[in-house]
This record gives C-alpha cells, sequence and structure tokens, in this order.
C-alpha cells in the first residue's frame, strides 16, 4: 500500500535536494518573490500606518467635533440678498437646545489691529468666542482664566501665547493685568494660553497662540456687522455625529427662515481621509503586487529550466513506478517551496523596510496582518499558480522519449 | 519456455504512429509468452522494434492493438496511475546507460522504487542496503554515480530493479557500454540471479554474444518475432 505521507516526506527531501543541488538558480527564485513579498508587506503596511498616523491627529482633536458654518451654497438667491446669517442667541443656545449636542462655540472674528504700550503686535487676531470655546477646542489655560461668559460685554481679553510672549518681550513682568488696545479700546489682560500645536487636520484655523480672546458678546457689540464665522462643538457622546448634523441644521433652519447652515464633522473627515488613503493603500499593494507576480513568473521560468533539465530524471523516475501525478507532484512542492521560502524571506525584509521608513518619518511602526496574510497568501497562491503549467508539462512528458533522451 | 505459469502474456501486439498522413507500423502482430523464471533474449538490429516491444512489455508505452497480460491480468484497461502502480511493483529496468540519478547516493537510487510504494525511509535503506550487498555492491552504498566504474553502476542499477521483487527484471542492452570483461561480469550477475532466484528476466539487445547466453531466444525483424532454435554453437 501506498501511503500518502511516506511518499510526501520522500517528496519533500527529493524537492529539497534538488533545489539544493541546483543552489544558484533557487537562489534566484527565492530572490525574485522576496522582493515581491516584501515590497507588497513594505507598501500594504506602510499605507496602513500612515492611515493610522492621520487618524491619531483627527483624534487629538476628537472624533465628536463638529464645525457649522453658514452655507451660502445651500441658501436660497432671495435669503442671500436679505443677508440671513445665524443669530447670536441662537448660537449660544445650540448646546443647551439639542440633546444631541454636548457642547457649541460660536466665534467672530473681528479685524483690527493689537496694539500694547503703543506698538502693534505683529500677528494678533481677535477671536470673539464664547466660554465654551476653550473646552471644546482644548485650550490650555496657562495663567489667570479663559474669557467667562460672565463678562458679557466687558472688556477682558485672554491672550494666545506668542501675545504673551510678545508682552513680556516688551516688559510685562505678568501678563494677567496688563492692558492691550484692541480696535481702539482698551482692553483688561485676564488670562493666558499655554502654547499650542496648530492641528491642521481641523477644519478650520484655530490660531490660538497668535489670537486675542474676548467674550463674543463685546466682539458683537463693537462690530454688529461681523457674522458669527463658527460653531465648534461636540457630539454628545453615545450619538451618531449624522443625528446630531441633522439635528444642527433643522435647529437653525427653524430659528432663522432662510438660513442653511453646512455642518462638518471631524468622523466624516477621517471617513473621508481613510477612504482616501485605503485607495493610496490599495495602489501601493497594487504596485507590491505586480514586484510579485514579476517573481511568481520568475520562479514559473526556473521550474521550466529544470524540467527540462531534468527530463532523464523524470523518465527514470516514471519507469521506476512514478505516475503523472507523482511527477506533477513532486515539481509542484519545489515550486512551492520556493515561494514559500522567498515569501518567509520577503516578510523579514518587508517588516525590516517598514521599519526603516517608520524611523525615517517617525511613525509608529506596526505590521498590517492583512499584509502579512496577503504576502505569505499570494506567494504561496503564485508558487502553485506558477509551478503548475511546468509540473503538468513534467507530468505530461513521455517518459520513453525521456529516457532515449 | 520452462512450463511454468506466463508472467508475461503478448496477443497480436501491435504499435503504430502517424506521422503526418503516413502511417508508420513499428510492431506488426507480435505473440510471445514468459513464464516464470525464464531468462528470455530478443534480439534484433537497430529499427527492428525491439525498443518499442520493450516499453510495451515494461507497461511505459501502450499497444496500438492487442492484448497484454502481465501476471494475469489485462494492463490495457488500468489508467495511469494503476498503470505506474503495476509498474512499480512488476517491472525491474535495467538500461544500457545504467540511468541512476545523479545527486543520489547508490543506496539512495536503489530504494527509489520502494518510495513510490510507500514503504517507510529506514526500511527502504535496510532493503536496498541488503540487495546491494547481493550484487556486490555492499562496500559502495554511499558512492554517487560519478564515483562508480561502468559496471560497477550496472550493478547499482540491477539493484535498484530488484529491490522491489519485481515479476520480470527487463534489460535493454545491459552490457552495451561496457568493456568486454565488464560486460561479461554483467552478463553473470544476471544469469546467476536468474538461476539461483528464478528471476524471470528478458533481455533486449542487438549483440548475438549476449543473445547466445540466455536459455531462450527470439528474433525480431521489420516488427515481427521469430523464435530461433537453440544455439547452434552451444555458447552459453
Amino acid at each position: 500500500m501506498r501511503q500518502l505521507s511516506t511518499l510526501l516526506a520522500a517528496n519533500l527531501r527529493e524537492a529539497l535536494r534538488s533545489l539544493y543541488g541546483a543552489r544558484l538558480r533557487t537562489l534566484l527564485g527565492l530572490i525574485g518573490i522576496m522582493i515581491g513579498v516584501a515590497s507588497v508587506i513594505a507598501m500594504i503596511s506602510t499605507g496602513e500606518i500612515a492611515t493610522a498616523q492621520s487618524r491619531k491627529q483627527f483624534e487629538a482633536l476628537g472624533t465628536d467635533l463638529l464645525v457649522v458654518r453658514k452655507s451660502d451654497d445651500l441658501m436660497t438667491a432671495a435669503a442671500r440678498r436679505r443677508g440671513v446669517a445665524i443669530g447670536l442667541d441662537d448660537a449660544l443656545e445650540v448646546a443647551a437646545a439639542l440633546p444631541s449636542v454636548a457642547a457649541a462655540a460660536p466665534r467672530i472674528q473681528l479685524r483690527g489691529g493689537v496694539v500694547y504700550r503703543s506698538k502693534r503686535v505683529d500677528s494678533g487676531a481677535i477671536q470673539g468666542v464664547a466660554a465654551s470655546f476653550a473646552g471644546v477646542n482644548k485650550l490650555q489655560v496657562a495663567e489667570g482664566r479663559f474669557v467667562s461668559d460672565l463678562d458679557v460685554d466687558r472688556h477682558y481679553c485672554t491672550v494666545g501665547a506668542d501675545i504673551a510672549n510678545a508682552m513680556r518681550r516688551r516688559g510685562a513682568e505678568a501678563v494677567v493685568g496688563e492692558f492691550l488696545e484692541i480696535d481702539r479700546r482698551l482692553f483688561t489682560v485676564v488670562g493666558a494660553l499655554e502654547s499650542m500645536r496648530e492641528n491642521y487636520a481641523l477644519p478650520f484655523q484655530l490660531a490660538a497662540n497668535e489670537s486675542v480672546f474676548v467674550p463674543i458678546t463685546t466682539a458683537h457689540r463693537i462690530s454688529p456687522s461681523d457674522e458669527i464665522g463658527l460653531i465648534a462643538a461636540r457630539v454628545q457622546a453615545g450619538v451618531h455625529y449624522t443625528v446630531a448634523v441633522r439635528d444642527v441644521q433643522t435647529y437653525f433652519r427653524q430659528r432663522t427662515p432662510g438660513l442653511e447652515v453646512e455642518v462638518t464633522s471631524a468622523e466624516q473627515l477621517i471617513e473621508q481621509m481613510e477612504s482616501q488613503l485605503g485607495l493610496m493603500t490599495l495602489l501601493l499593494g497594487a504596485v507590491g503586487s505586480i514586484s510579485l507576480i514579476v517573481g511568481g513568473i520568475g520562479i514559473m521560468n526556473i521550474m521550466l529550466i529544470s524540467v527540462a533539465e531534468r527530463r532523464e530524471e523524470i523518465g527514470i523516475r516514471r519507469a521506476l513506478g512514478a505516475s503523472r501525478g507523482d511527477i506533477q507532484r513532486q515539481f509542484l512542492i519545489e515550486a512551492t517551496i520556493l515561494t514559500l521560502g522567498g515569501g518567509t524571506a520577503g516578510l523579514v525584509f518587508g517588516m525590516g523596510a517598514t521599519y526603516a521608513i517608520c524611523q525615517y518619518t517617525e511613525w509608529d511602526f506596526f505590521i498590517s496582518p492583512v499584509s502579512v496574510i496577503a504576502g505569505i497568501g499570494v506567494s504561496t497562491v503564485i508558487g502553485v499558480f506558477f509551478g503548475f503549467q511546468p509540473a503538468y508539462q513534467a507530468a505530461r512528458l513521455d517518459p520513453i522519449a525521456a529516457l532515449q533522451g | 519456455m520452462k512450463g511454468g505459469i506466463a508472467v508475461l502474456g503478448l496477443v497480436d501486439i501491435t504499435k503504430s504512429y502517424k506521422l503526418g498522413t503516413l502511417n508508420i507500423e513499428v510492431l506488426r502482430g507480435i505473440s510471445l509468452e514468459v513464464a516464470k523464471g525464464d531468462l528470455l533474449s530478443i534480439m534484433g538490429p537497430s529499427g527492428s522494434g525491439k525498443s518499442t516491444l520493450m516499453y510495451i512489455i515494461g507497461l511505459l508505452g501502450r499497444p496500438t492493438t492487442g492484448s497484454y497480460f502481465l501476471n494475469g491480468h489485462d494492463v490495457r484497461s488500468m489508467n495511469d496511475r494503476e498503470l505506474s502502480a503495476y509498474r512499480n511493483a512488476n517491472i525491474g529496468f535495467v538500461f544500457q546507460s545504467f540511468h541512476l540519478l545523479g545527486h543520489l547516493t547508490a543506496l539512495e537510487n536503489v530504494a527509489v522504487p520502494l518510495a513510490y510504494r510507500g514503504v517507510g525511509r529506514g526500511e527502504a535503506r535496510r532493503r536496498a542496503r541488503a540487495i546491494l550487498e547481493k550484487v556486490g555492491m555492499g562496500e559502495r552504498t554511499g558512492h554517487k554515480p560519478g564515483q562508480l566504474s561502468g559496471g560497477q553502476k550496472q550493478r547499482v542499477a540491477i539493484a535498484r530493479a530488484l529491490v522491489g521483487q519485481p515479476s520480470v527484471l527487463l534489460a535493454d542492452e545491459p552490457t552495451g557500454a561496457l568493456d568486454t570483461n565488464t560486460a561479461d561480469e554483467v552478463m553473470r550477475l544476471m544469469i546467476q540471479l536468474n538461476q539461483e532466484e528464478q528471476i524471470t528476466t528478458v533481455i533486449i539487445t542487438h549483440d548475438p554474444s549476449v543473445a547466445r547466453r540466455c536459455a531462450r531466444q527470439v528474433r525480431i525483424s521489420d516488427g515481427l518475432l521469430h523464435d530461433v532454435a537453440r544455439p547452434q554453437d552451444g555458447g552459453s
């Protein structure tokens, strides 16, 4: 009785021996597959790492962030002509009126310069905000306090880190208590913020370091014509962002006839970003796969040469009782060993390359399990696929012709 | 024939090839019986069809028409897998150019047929070593074919042919690549194995001096078999 396992063990031994017999050819075949698998793994992993990195940036600002703006595009021409705008009171009451919104912070940007001790402070931007603005945008107070809703109409302000530094350079010992001239009006500084890195994933410019924050009511009184530029808001925990978006849009439509708002959510931005980066990963994977296929064709080439060179051996084995199936299996096993070996080496090199890329870009290193499965799986499939034709050819060889040389 | 049961039975075997529109008849109706323990030579010039006949007997080629019984089984109905297993069990080939696998040692070469019938590695090596000793190659089991002389290679090939205890030892010009002395040794070994172990042996040759040493001789020419009378010159 022929036992398959004994035969397989014999086939495996034979395969290793003949691969070793043709060392240089084996090595070249291994390198071909190795490069293919390594590039698939490195490309897919790098793509996924880039995605994770972007996601991390978004998550730093909170995935529950919503940004509400008036949308001229969505409004009728008539409404635009009437000058429909977001009302200050409506803006301040969003969070209280909608259970799906946890917090909302409107912002009015004022024109005009910031002057300290008779000299203009460079890049001083003026933002009229509600007290909730600090919480929603994760602003950290370094000294004093942030402007409060109790500061209604008062000329108080909180300054960003760059403004505070500029004041200190001009001799201020404590920033809090100093006076700033904003739009030709004198304001008392009640607090200063920690320096904060601008997050470019944010759908609006925060510019906290270069800004002076004043109570929104004060800003509105100084400049009634300046509209609310945006409302930064947070979605209530456990509520899907689409619900909050719909609620906010309905709310403003009801409060101000003709008003349409556009709501951008961080979650939505992340989804867009991920689908874009996903596409990029797919493309990178496709490029890697091309090299894998080239490697596979290399294996096929090597196996075809091997079959041609071993005609006599095939004839001998057939004479000694090998069936076509035995011969086919022997060559398939050799091709599979080649691709699995190359695949394993490629796995190591691909991980190494990914690690090097992460070192260079200072990204967090990880290996995408998908890429490992794809790399090893596809290389095995390629071994069987590209090994099949040569193995079939070997099995179909006429043993008589093969023996007669 | 020694009157024993027939190991081989060929009935009206023909073999023809199509070469374009041309139909080439290589074998034109061959009938032959070989009994257990026979030592038979099939002699013929090149192109007579003797190689084609050998490959049909050896289950590597199929006849165009006719019946072939091996150990009483009609082999025509077998598929490739069955035929290969049957070949493995019943046929032991010895070739003119030895056809040993160059990357394997003598021992490993002899063990190959056993691997195809699922004999474990240890057992296969044990049996291979025993048969190599029987053909006088016990001292060279670890040598590769490249390190062996022609006569030694053919002894290893004979051991490989016999390791699976086949029904027939089928030798194709077994002495064709050897010098006179070595050829004589190899012939003596085969005759000895035939006489001592009752191994049914069929030798295909074009060499009359080889054919003469066989107890039974047939001649093939133009695809037809002719019986030959007992050797007149008594040359065995």
